[in-house]
């Protein structure tokens, strides 16, 4: 609706609408890569239609025999454990190599050139499955846990000395000075100027990636590296839906507790002991007089 | 002035919890390294005796990269991997609304949606596979469907993240003016996090080809029936041959990826 008081001024025109090319392009190269993959695919459609009931079913005859017998849990239990514990010990693991690795990756220590072709090994092992890792380590090392252990090392690797030289690039040279400053040796610099600074993220960082390679070891199983995705493997393979059913439910509860405690403890990690100004925790006023009285003097 | 010597502060004593989590992850570490049966003279061991993985590795059939049957199977992963996760983007816009206070008032679904979300992503993406595998049947519909759950989790995860941290101006403003709750969602709330999402769905695509290479192992499509069939009768140098070649894809996905996403945020 044209105003009538306005009628003198032609039409007031709109800015023309921004046109972002790079957008454009970038969503017609999905929508063609979508319809050709929708097109092409190698499936019947109509199979969609029957998966929920499908699945149904299948929950039906998973959760038949519901508490299952103790002895079945005990084990479904324990092989979890086996699960926890590789993907423990392979963080660590990964954590330990990290730290040397990390040293070469870091532009501020080594040349450009060494930096770079560490960084490329990184890359490359953070680009590998765990599984596929695995499936290698399995013929080297037999049907044990000390395959995943090893897989979980050697994937979490490249992802630890990424972030471990990341934090290594980025320390304050504050601390560092300051600790030079009081003729601190190299190893009490190292103490009291870098660890301090470093030790949170990478203590919380630690323990994320312990909680990404559950997941990761839950499943190794399947290629006979050890843990609770064995027994699913296994069900799977003799239409054990029972079994399957339990090997879910153990793996979902397990996850989630770790998943808890894991991030509980980040969290009061990250946030640190939360100090009341002025209270007694203060370290303000945690100095002898002589400091305060120090601290009074107008600075200049 | 006095002489008096100038006192030191006293030492900041270690925390409680900090003693807790050193203690803690000690007896952990001894406790899982006893359970694995972990020894690194064992490894050693291992590594000495004759390694048909290595050998394979010094023999590698670079035309396995190239074979038809590859190809084939390729194209599959990769198709998954764009089904999958397309699917799953489209749907967890509207889910990571419904889970967060901007999007949905309510309480007591918001936490339900949460916990079911919490649920799907403690799932391994390779264990679904595995269930589709055993409801659906054998095929890249399995894959498919177990990429469209993980995908769901990760994404619905991440953009609630998001959406907990918009800025509240402009829903004020679309509240001032008028707007239905639903047009306020779209015009205050979703441009917000529109770069932030598109670029999630990018991470997330780069997630789902690196997990559609494994998910055949469990029979649901793709290279990694090539990789079981491979491994089952001990081909090591073809195996080789296709893990290089599926290096190489996923370089050049992340290359591209990581330049839009770049551009985008």
């Amino acid at each position: 609706m044209s105003s009538p008081t306005n009628s003198a001024s032609a039409r007031i025109q709109l800015p023309s609408k921004p046109r972002d090319t790079f957008k454009l392009v970038l969503s017609t190269v999905f929508v063609v890569l979508i319809g050709w993959s929708l097109v092409s695919v190698d499936l019947k459609w109509s199979r969609l239609l029957d998966a929920p009931a499908d699945m149904w079913n299948l929950f039906g005859v998973m959760f038949d025999e519901f508490p299952w017998t103790s002895e079945e849990r005990t084990r479904m239990i324990g092989l979890m454990w086996d699960s926890i514990a590789m993907a423990w010990i392979g963080t660590i693991i990964a954590a330990v190599f990290a730290v040397p690795l990390s040293f070469l990756a870091a532009e501020n220590l080594v040349g450009r050139p060494i930096a770079w072709v560490t960084r490329q090994v990184f890359n490359i092992l953070r680009a590998v499955p765990e599984v596929i890792l695995a499936l290698l380590f399995v013929p080297v090392f037999g049907l044990s846990p000390m395959a995943g252990v090893l897989a979980i090392g050697v994937g979490s690797l490249g992802s630890l000395g990424k972030l471990f030289y990341e934090i290594i690039e980025n320390v304050q040279k504050g601390p560092i000075e300051a600790a030079d400053a009081v003729g601190a040796s190299s190893v009490q610099r190292l103490r009291w100027g870098v660890v301090p600074q470093v030790a949170p993220e990478l203590t919380s960082f630690l323990l994320y990636r312990f909680e990404i390679n559950i997941r990761a070891s839950a499943v190794l199983g399947i290629v006979g590296a050890g843990g609770i995705g064995g027994a699913l493997v296994d069900a799977i393979r003799f239409q054990e839906y029972d079994q399957a059913g339990l090997a879910l439910v153990v793996v979902i509860l397990g996850t989630i507790a770790v998943d808890t405690v894991s991030g509980a403890i980040r969290k009061r990690i990250v946030a640190g002991r939360a100090v009341e100004v002025g209270g007694p925790d203060d370290p303000m006023l945690a100095v002898s007089p002589g400091a305060a009285l120090l601290a009074q003097e107008p600075s200049r | 002035m006095s002489d008096e010597r100038l006192q030191l502060p006293p030492k900041p004593k270690p925390s409680l919890f900090a003693i807790g989590v050193w203690v803690l992850v000690v007896v952990f570490t001894v406790i899982t390294a006893r359970r694995v049966g972990f020894s690194f003279s064992g490894i050693i061991e291992d590594l000495q005796r004759p390694n048909p993985v290595l050998d394979g590795l010094w023999n590698i059939r670079w035309g396995e990269m190239f074979s038809e049957r590859s190809r084939k199977a390729f194209v599959e992963t990769l198709q998954m991997a764009v089904l999958g996760t397309t699917g799953g983007v489209i749907v967890s816009l509207p889910l990571a609304l419904w889970s967060t206070e901007v999007g949905n008032p309510y309480v007591v679904p918001r936490v339900i949606l949460r916990s079911i979300n919490n649920v799907i992503r403690s799932i391994p993406d390779l264990l679904w596979a595995g269930l589709f595998v055993l409801g659906v049947g054998i095929g890249a519909l399995s894959g498919l469907l177990a990429l469209f759950f993980f995908s769901l989790a990760v994404m619905t995860k991440l953009t609630a993240d998001t959406l907990d941290g918009i800025d509240m101006g402009p829903i004020e403003a679309a509240d001032a003016a008028g707007a239905s709750h639903s047009q306020m969602l779209r015009t205050a709330v979703v441009p917000q996090i529109l770069p932030a999402f598109s670029s999630y769905a990018l991470y997330d695509f780069e997630l789902n080809l690196r997990a559609s290479a494994v998910l055949g192992l469990v029979g649901a499509g793709g290279i990694g029936n090539r990789l079981d069939f491979f491994r089952n009768r001990g081909q090591w140098d073809k195996l080789w041959g296709l893990v290089f070649m599926f290096f190489l894809v996923v370089f050049i996905v992340e290359w591209v990826s990581v330049r839009i996403r770049r551009r985008l945020v």
